[in-house]
C-alpha cells in the first residue's frame, strides 16, 4: 500500500545561515500564534480531505525547535489528533545543536515525536563559523545525550562536506565523530552554491574559494566508504542509515508517493497535483484565514512529465527504479521509454541492471545528474511526430537508437 | 521667380558629437523653417538609434529661406554623417554642394574626424567654412582652436565663425557667411535635365523617394524621366522641397536641391550616384557619379535563440530595401547552420545594422566575429578575394595572401603619445608622420593592416587617452603578408567557424589566447576534451578541459522535485542549442570568442 506523507513547516530559525535557501526568517520576538492558529487551520482542511492515513510526520524548516515552548506545545496539539487516529509509523522533527532544553524535548516526545533529525553540519568549528552555523562543535553531543535521555529512540546527524576549507581528513573526522555518538541515520550533503544565497554571493565576489571539485567527489566517495564499515548502508544519494533505521518520510518522496505540505513555503503531492504554498508568513496566514489554505502553484502532472520526476527521484534510491512498479505508478514503460539512455549508462559503468529494473552504480551516483537528465530528454528528443499524423510508425528503435523504417512494398 | 544666383547648397560636416544636428536645429528655428514647438532636440536624426547613439546614419536634409539685404535665399542644407564608417554618405552629400560648414567644437579642437571630411570637401574642391562651435561651454577655447584648424589644414584662422548652436550666439553671423562665402550654383536651366541622385529612401506609402540635386535643367510633375544608369523609365508624380516637411513644389529648376517621387517601388531600381534625365530631351553625358559603397568588414549573421532563417531573412530584406549600404548572401556554417555573410562599412556600420535589424524586426541575430577580405595569389596566377578563412583553398595552391591596408590618422593628448604608438606597434602598424597640432595635442599618421584594428583598437585609443583619442582611417589597397590560417581542434576535429587568418608571428600568442577563451565558454564534459591550435598539420598551442567528477544534486526532498526536474530539462534545452562538434558541446558564445583581439 502507498504511504502518505505530512510535512508541516516552521519557518523560523535563530538566524539565517549563509547557504541555506529554504524559507526562514529570524525568530525575533515575532508574534507566533497567528501562525501556528493558521497552520493548524490548513491542517485541518487538508487532513479533512485526505486519502489515507498519515503513515509518516515530519516536521521541518526553519528550526521547528527555537519555538518557544507555549507555541511549541500549542503545535505539538494540532497534531495529537492525527497520532491518535491515523498512528503513524515515524514523527521526525528537525533540530539544531543548542535548541533542544529537555523541556522541550520532553514536550515532544509526549506529543508522540519519536526521531529528531539533527543539522549537526560539522564538528571543526571553523567549518561551522564558514557555514554561519551558530553552534560550537561541542553542543552536538550534549543535544544528542539530552535526545537520548528524554527517550528519543531515532536520531538523524546531517553532515556537510565541500566546505571551503575543509580537508578529507577534516571531513573523515566529523563521519567518525558522528558514528561514535552511534545515532542510527546520518546524512551527507555536499555544500551547494544556491542561487540568490548570501554564501554564493561570497564566492561570486571571490571573498571564498570553493572546494576542488576532485576533492569534493573523494569526500563523497570516503564518506561511502566510512560509513559503510561502520554499518551505515547508503540508501539514498546523501543518506545513510543502520538496518531498519531509514527516513520513512523521506522514502516516500523518494518513491514519488503521496504527501501532504503544510505551512508557507511547503509543498505537497496529492491525487497527482504538486502544489507549493505562498513563501511569505504574512501573506500565508491572510491566505489561509481567507481560503483555508495557501497554494500559490500547482501543477498536474501527467505524461511524460510525471515519468521524469519519478525517474529523478527513484534513481537517487540505491535501488534505483524498478520497472513494474514504475509503470504501475507512471503508465510508463521505463525499459522502451529509456532504452538509449539505459543502453548508453549501464555501457560506460554508471547504471547497473537489477533483478527488476536499473540502479546507479558507485560511480554513476557522483554523476547522478547527467545520468537523469538524459533520461528525462529521452522521449523529448525523440523523433517528433505531429499529432494526427502518422510519421511515428516510420521510426522505430534499433539498438537503442532511432532508425527511419525503409518501406518495402 | 527663380534665380539660381538667390539659392546656396551646404553640408555641415564635423566629428561626431561637435554639435552638428543642434547647429542644424538652431539654422532652422532661426529662419522660422520650424517653430520652438516643433522642434523636438535634434529635429534631423529622425531614426531612434541615431538619437540613441548620437549619431546622424542617414543623410538628411532641408531647405530654408533667409533674407539677407532685402533679397530671400533659398538655404538648401544637407546633413551628413559624421562616422569614420559613413565616409561614402559624406562624399554623396558634398557632391550635390557648393560648400560646407566645418564644424569643430571649442572646447575639444580638431579631431579625427574633422581631419577626413576637410580632405573630402578639399577633394570635392568645395567651399570650405570653418564654424568653432559650443564657444559657450566653460572649456571652450576658440582662438586656439582657430589656430588649430589653421595648423593642420591650412584654413585661415580669421575665416572661422564663432558660434554657440545652443545659445544662437553667431548664428546670423554665419547664415550671412554662407551666402557671401558659399558660390550660388552654376548650371543652365535651359539645358537637358541632368539631376543627380545623392540619396534615396524608401516610405512605405509613396515608393522610393529620389533626393536629388538638379545640376541643368527643370523637372516636373507629369515629366517622364529616365534613369540614365539604369535604364529605367518612370512618370514623375510629384517633386518638392524638404522645408523640412515634404512640400510639393511645380518644378526643381537648375541649381536647385529638393525630391522627386516617380511611382519607384523598391530602393534596389534606384542607383545612387546616377543621373535623372527626360525622355524626351536626353543629356547626353552622365554626371560624375558617386563610387559605390565598398564593404570592406564582414561577418556572419546566424538566427538567435526564437528565431528562425526565414525569418532573419525577411528582416535582412526589409532592412535592405531601406538601406542597402550592407551586403548579405545565404552563408552556412557546420557550426551554426544557416544564416547570412554580411558586407559592412565598418565596424560602427556593423553594430547599427545589427541592432536595427533585431529593434525594428524583433529577431535575435548572432553574430560571428568580424573578419576583413583577403586577396589570395594562387600559383597558377589566378587571384581570388575571400571573406571568410573557410574559404581559403588548399594552402598548397597558395602564392601569398594579401590583406587590406588603411592609412589612419589618430589624434590624442601629446602626454598618451608613448602609449598609443606602442599599441599601433603592437597592432603592425608602420609609423608615417607624427604632427604637433599644439604644444598639447598630437596628430599620428599610421598605415595598418585593417584586420588590425577592427577589433578593439577604438576601445583601446579611448581608454588610453581617457576618451579624447580620436581615429579616422581610408582604405589605401591590399599588400602581402606573412599570413596564416590558424585551425582550432576540438577534441580532435577541425572547427570552420573557428578559424582565422592571422600573421605568422602573431599566430602562437593569439592562438593561445583563443584557447583558453574557449576553455572558460566549453562546459566540462564527462571526458577530458583536448583544444588545439594548429598551422595545417602544426600543432603550435594546446589546452585541455578538464572532465567533470561530480555532477549531483545533494538535496531533492518536497519542495524541490518539480523545480529540480524543470532545472534539469533547461539544461538539457541549452545544451540542444549548442552546436555538437563529435561529441562535445560548444556553446554559441564560444564562436563569438575569436573577436578576442589576442593581447
Amino acid at each position: 500500500m502507498e504511504s502518505l506523507g505530512l510535512y508541516l513547516h516552521i519557518p523560523f530559525c535563530r538566524s539565517k545561515c549563509g547557504y541555506c535557501d529554504f524559507y526562514s526568517v529570524a525568530v525575533l520576538n515575532r508574534p507566533i500564534l497567528p501562525l501556528i492558529r493558521a497552520l493548524a487551520r490548513e491542517l485541518e482542511n487538508r487532513l479533512a480531505e485526505r486519502p489515507g492515513p498519515i503513515s509518516t510526520i515530519f516536521v521541518g524548516g526553519g528550526t521547528p525547535t527555537v519555538l518557544p515552548r507555549p507555541e511549541l506545545d500549542e503545535l505539538m496539539s494540532c497534531l495529537k489528533q492525527v497520532v491518535d487516529h491515523d498512528h503513524p509509523i515515524e514523527f521526525t522533527v528537525e533540530a539544531n545543536p543548542g535548541t533542544v532544553e529537555e523541556a522541550k524535548l520532553d514536550l515532544l516526545t509526549r506529543a508522540g515525536v519519536d526521531r529528531i533529525s539533527m543539522g549537526a553540519q560539522s564538528f571543526h568549528l571553523p567549518e561551522l563559523q564558514m557555514l554561519e552555523r551558530l553552534h560550537t562543535p561541542d553542543e552536538i553531543p550534549r543535544s544528542v545525550k539530552s535526545c537520548r535521555s528524554v527517550g528519543i529512540r531515532r536520531i538523524n546527524l546531517d553532515l556537510m562536506f565541500g566546505i571551503p576549507g575543509q580537508t578529507l581528513a577534516g571531513w573523515r573526522e566529523s563521519l567518525h565523530h558522528a558514528v561514535d555518538l552511534g545515532v542510527e541515520h546520518i546524512a551527507c550533503y555536499g555544500l551547494t552554491y544556491e542561487p540568490g544565497t548570501a554564501l554564493t554571493a561570497r564566492r561570486d565576489r571571490r571573498e571564498i574559494v570553493p572546494c576542488d571539485e576532485e576533492l569534493e567527489a573523494e569526500m563523497y566517495l570516503a564518506a561511502i566508504d566510512d560509513l559503510e564499515s561502520a554499518g551505515y548502508h547508503q540508501y539514498e544519494i546523501s543518506n545513510f542509515a543502520k538496518p531498519g533505521e531509514r527516513c520513512l518520510h523521506n522514502l516516500v518522496y523518494w518513491r514519488n508517493e503521496p504527501c501532504i505540505g503544510v505551512g508557507p513555503s511547503a509543498a505537497g503531492y496529492l491525487q497527482g497535483v504538486r502544489y507549493k504554498n505562498v513563501s511569505n508568513i504574512e501573506e500565508y496566514i491572510c491566505k489561509v484565514e481567507q481560503g483555508g489554505q495557501a497554494v500559490v502553484e500547482s501543477e498536474k502532472l501527467t505524461g511524460q512529465d510525471l515519468a521524469g520526476e519519478t525517474v529523478m527521484l527513484q534513481l537517487r534510491l540505491n535501488c534505483g527504479i524498478v520497472f513494474d512498479e514504475f509503470l504501475l505508478r507512471t503508465g510508463v514503460e521505463a525499459r522502451l521509454t529509456y532504452a538509449r539512455s539505459i543502453a548508453k549508462y549501464v555501457q560506460n559503468g554508471f547504471l547497473k541492471v537489477t533483478d527488476s529494473g536499473v540502479a546507479l552504480t558507485r560511480a554513476g551516483r557522483l554523476m547522478a545528474d547527467t545520468v537523469i537528465a538524459d533520461f528525462i530528454d529521452e522521449p523529448r528528443s525523440a523523433p517528433r511526430c505531429r499529432a494526427g499524423s502518422t510519421r511515428r510508425s516510420k521510426w522505430k528503435m534499433e539498438n537503442g537508437k532511432w532508425k527511419m523504417r525503409t518501406c518495402r512494398r | 521667380m527663380h534665380d539660381s544666383n538667390l539659392i546656396r547648397n551646404f553640408s555641415i560636416i564635423a566629428h561626431i558629437d561637435h554639435g552638428k544636428s543642434t547647429l542644424a536645429d538652431r539654422l532652422l528655428e532661426y529662419t522660422g523653417a520650424v517653430t520652438k514647438r516643433e522642434l523636438k532636440a535634434q529635429m534631423l536624426d529622425d531614426m531612434d538609434l541615431e538619437r540613441e547613439m548620437g549619431i546622424t546614419i542617414k543623410a538628411n536634409r532641408a531647405s530654408i529661406s533667409y533674407k539677407y539685404h532685402d533679397q530671400v535665399y533659398t538655404l538648401n542644407l544637407i546633413d551628413t554623417p559624421g562616422h569614420v564608417d559613413f565616409h561614402y554618405e559624406v562624399s554623396r552629400a558634398m557632391a550635390a554642394c557648393e560648400g560646407v560648414l566645418l564644424l569643430v567644437d571649442a572646447s575639444q579642437g580638431v579631431q579625427a574626424q574633422t581631419v577626413a571630411n576637410a580632405y573630402l570637401a578639399v577633394e570635392a574642391g568645395i567651399e570650405i567654412i570653418p564654424v568653432i562651435n559650443k564657444i559657450d561651454l566653460p572649456a571652450a577655447s576658440p582662438e586656439d582652436t582657430a589656430l588649430e584648424l589653421e595648423q593642420v589644414l591650412g584654413l585661415p584662422a580669421e575665416e572661422a565663425v564663432f558660434t554657440s548652436a545652443k545659445t544662437g550666439e553667431g548664428i546670423k553671423e554665419l547664415l550671412d557667411a554662407v551666402i557671401e562665402r558659399i558660390p550660388a550654383p552654376q548650371g543652365d536651366p535651359d539645358a537637358p535635365l541632368r539631376a543627380l541622385i545623392y540619396d534615396a529612401k524608401s516610405d512605405p506609402h509613396r515608393g522610393v523617394i529620389c533626393h536629388v540635386r538638379v545640376v541643368d535643367g527643370v523637372v516636373k510633375r507629369g515629366d517622364k524621366i529616365d534613369l540614365m544608369g539604369v535604364g529605367s523609365t518612370y512618370i514623375v508624380t510629384e517633386v518638392g522641397q524638404c522645408m523640412p516637411k515634404p512640400k510639393a513644389l511645380e518644378v526643381l529648376r537648375a541649381g536647385e536641391v529638393g525630391y522627386i517621387l516617380a511611382g519607384i517601388k523598391t530602393i534596389v531600381d534606384v542607383n545612387i550616384g546616377d543621373t535623372i534625365t527626360l525622355s524626351s530631351r536626353r543629356a547626353g553625358e552622365l554626371l560624375p557619379g558617386y563610387q559605390p559603397p565598398q564593404q570592406m568588414v564582414f561577418c556572419d549573421f546566424y538566427p538567435g535563440p526564437g528565431t528562425e532563417t526565414a525569418e532573419l531573412r525577411e528582416a535582412m530584406e526589409k532592412l535592405w530595401l531601406n538601406d542597402c549600404s550592407f551586403t548579405f548572401e545565404t552563408a552556412s556554417s557546420d557550426a551554426l547552420g544557416i544564416g547570412f555573410r554580411c558586407g559592412f562599412l565598418g565596424l560602427l556600420h556593423m553594430k547599427i545594422i545589427q541592432e536595427r535589424l533585431e529593434r525594428e524586426s524583433d529577431v535575435n541575430v548572432v553574430q560571428t566575429a568580424p573578419t576583413v577580405t583577403f586577396e589570395v595569389a594562387l600559383r597558377d596566377g589566378t587571384v581570388m578575394r575571400i571573406e571568410s578563412p573557410s574559404e581559403l583553398p588548399d594552402m598548397s595552391h597558395v602564392e601569398h595572401i594579401g590583406e587590406p591596408m588603411i592609412d589612419t590618422q589618430v589624434i590624442m593628448p601629446a602626454d598618451c603619445i608613448g602609449s598609443i604608438m606602442q599599441l599601433c606597434l603592437d597592432r603592425r602598424g608602420v609609423h608615417k608622420k607624427t604632427e604637433y597640432l599644439s604644444p598639447t595635442r598630437v596628430m599620428l599618421t599610421y598605415q595598418f593592416p585593417l584586420s588590425e584594428i577592427i577589433y578593439d583598437f577604438y576601445d583601446k585609443l579611448k581608454s588610453m587617452t581617457r576618451g579624447y583619442g580620436t581615429m579616422d582611417y581610408e582604405l589605401t589597397g591590399y599588400k602581402t603578408g606573412d599570413l596564416v590560417k590558424l585551425d582550432i581542434l576540438v577534441n580532435g576535429i577541425a572547427v570552420d567557424a573557428l578559424s582565422v587568418i592571422v600573421h605568422r608571428n602573431k599566430a602562437i600568442h593569439r592562438g593561445r589566447r583563443l584557447l583558453i577563451r574557449l576553455k572558460k565558454e566549453i562546459a566540462r564534459h564527462q571526458f577530458e576534451i583536448p583544444l588545439q591550435a594548429a598551422i595545417g598539420t602544426k600543432v603550435i598551442a594546446r589546452e585541455t578541459i578538464r572532465a567533470y567528477r561530480k555532477d549531483v544534486t545533494a538535496k531533492c526532498y518536497g519542495g524541490d522535485i518539480t523545480r529540480k526536474r524543470k532545472l534539469l530539462e533547461k539544461q538539457k534545452e541549452g545544451k540542444r542549442r549548442m552546436k555538437q562538434v563529435g561529441s562535445v558541446s560548444i556553446p554559441q558564445s564560444a564562436f563569438m570568442s575569436i573577436l578576442d583581439p589576442g593581447d
